[in-house]
């Protein structure tokens, strides 16, 4: 005799309390499933941040910290300008243990074409270039060409299609691959097309001027340190030579992402404990009371001719089956939500958030159904063993 | 008789959710200058259509006859309402916009479990008229 069509057909006579059983499987799942997903993907998305930032020093105007936070930047794609003379970036080359200095400047878009709000565009020179460069090269072979540009995977323009940015049409060579941080809202170009726009800006009344009235002007200059010099004197030292200048080490900025992202995980992770602990309890609580509730069925089963041990599994595939429905379905609704959404969780927890690849997906969604059946199948094994040891006589008289 | 009412009543309830968040929580942004985009018109659109599957539910649940019909005239509006936002009116193109990042994927939520309950119902009036034979 079968004994996995008899479990399905016992399931599927008793619909309330498969339900019951179902749901409260799905919710465990849910929770795993969903968690894991949100803290894998801040942790991608802070891996991805750090070799975006790729410097070790970021130089910016002393006014920078108050115009705009120069984290948000990074983290959120809040648009932002301010300016230096371009002039820092040689400057910086003559500090002992500097190897490189890369200047980028930024604009501020007044509206995007695509939608209503601003956008960031950035200036680099693909020549000193080591931060950004190296991600465009993943996307576009050639260089940056002049009104040419290169898009994040956020601003939703196709290569070959033409964006407006004060005016100035610029054609779209690249769509840059995700990194789940503000850069993907951000366009790029080379130098000279922002010298192009900032010109423009002008003209519209947006000015880059900085008080000396100098128009060869940079934002941000990226410096990475030479070997065996430290990071900390090398920034002290740029602090000094430096007016007017902010040095900020990228490890500090990191930390500080790195510190909210570990009390995010913390916190999910100490959620997923408490559901599971809770779930655990009444699964087990639940097939306790099943026991008493079908000692006389498995009684008349016995008298049936059905052996302990066949009575034992019936109940032990009844969970697990219970338990790979409400996996497959908490698994799948926790998809729904975590994916679809994913854009309003980034925006939401305001850190870098890259989802994983598919085959990490895949193997956590069948790692988590696997978890939800043993879960299932541990919760009943004390009542399966009851159930199987049930003394036909003494069922039946009490229970009539 | 009560496996043909449950789902229009969730159906009604889903279709409903989905009209007026289309047009509230759930909506476009309300752009700072004071236009109007294509995502606007397309969360109207998405009112009408979700007000249509709300009916056509109530219709559902309050009229035994033609049933069958209703259910999938409301599967139908589902499919109208999850193919609108982005594939029949565009949205923004800017996917961290809240028309993208929140209109789109729960009106395809809403408007896909609306569409399994008029399914489940249309499939139990079947299996009815079945048993009847």
């Amino acid at each position: 005799m079968k004994i996995l069509p008899l479990s399905v057909k016992n399931l599927a006579r008793k619909p309330g309390r498969t339900t019951a059983l179902v749901l409260l499987t799905a919710f465990l799942a849910l929770a795993v499933f969903g968690g894991s997903v949100i803290t894998l993907s801040l942790r991608a998305g802070l891996r991805s941040l750090e070799a975006r930032l790729g410097a070790d020093i970021i130089l910016v105007p002393s006014e920078a910290e108050s115009k705009v936070s120069f984290r948000n930047m990074f983290l959120q794609g809040t648009t932002g300008a301010f300016y230096m003379d371009a002039s820092v970036a040689e400057k910086a080359l003559e500090v002992p243990g500097v190897e490189k200095a890369a200047p980028q400047t930024f604009l501020a878009s007044l509206k995007a074409d695509c939608c209503s709000v601003k956008i960031q565009v950035i200036g680099i020179d693909p020549s000193r270039d080591f931060t950004v460069q190296p991600w465009i090269a993943r996307s576009l072979k050639n260089e940056l060409g002049d009104m040419e540009v290169a898009v994040g995977c956020k601003v939703g323009a196709g290569i070959g299609e033409t964006i407006r940015i004060y005016e100035q049409r610029c054609k779209v060579t690249a769509c840059l691959e995700p990194t789940g941080t503000g850069l993907d809202t951000a366009v790029y170009c080379n130098m000279k097309t922002m010298d192009t726009l900032l010109a423009a800006a002008e003209a519209k009344g947006v000015s880059h001027r900085i008080s000396s009235g100098d128009d060869s002007v940079v934002s941000a200059v990226y410096i990475k340190v030479r070997d065996g010099y430290d990071i900390g004197d090398v920034n002290t030292a740029l602090t000094g030579k430096l007016r007017k200048v902010t040095a900020v080490r990228t490890r500090s900025m990191l930390t500080g992402v790195s510190d909210s992202l570990a009390g995010i995980s913390r916190t999910v992770t100490a959620m997923i404990v408490v559901i599971w602990v809770l779930a655990f309890v009444i699964l087990l609580l639940a097939y306790t009371l099943i026991v008493r509730e079908r000692s006389r069925e498995f009684a008349v089963l016995r008298l049936l001719g059905a052996s302990r041990n066949m009575l034992g599994r019936m109940a032990l595939y009844e969970s697990a089956v219970c338990g790979l429905i409400g996996g497959i379905a908490g698994t799948g609704i926790a998809a729904v939500g975590v994916f679809s959404f994913s854009a309003l969780i980034e925006g939401s927890l305001g850190l870098p958030y890259l989802i994983p690849g598919f085959s990490t997906i895949l193997c956590l969604a069948a790692g988590t159904i696997l978890l939800s059946v043993a879960v299932s199948a541990l919760t009943s094994a004390f009542a399966a063993w009851r159930l199987s040891r049930v003394n036909p006589g003494t069922a039946l008289r009490d229970g009539a | 008789m009560k496996k043909q009412v449950i789902p229009g009543c969730v159906l009604f309830i889903l279709a409903l959710a989905a009209s007026v968040g289309s047009v509230s929580f759930l909506g476009p942004c309300v752009h700072e200058d004071g236009s109007v985009g294509a995502c606007h018109w397309a969360g109207r659109s998405l009112l009408g259509t979700g007000l249509l599957a709300a009916m056509l539910a109530l219709l559902a649940v309050l009229f035994r006859m033609a049933r069958l019909g209703l259910y999938l005239g409301s599967f139908l509006a589902c499919v109208l309402g999850i193919l609108t936002p982005g594939t029949l009116i565009s949205l923004c193109k800017m996917s961290t916009m809240h028309c993208r990042a929140v209109m789109q994927p729960a009106m395809t939520v809403l408007f896909a479990a609306a569409a399994l309950c008029a399914l489940f119902g249309a499939a139990a009036c079947i299996r009815e008229k079945k048993g009847r034979a």
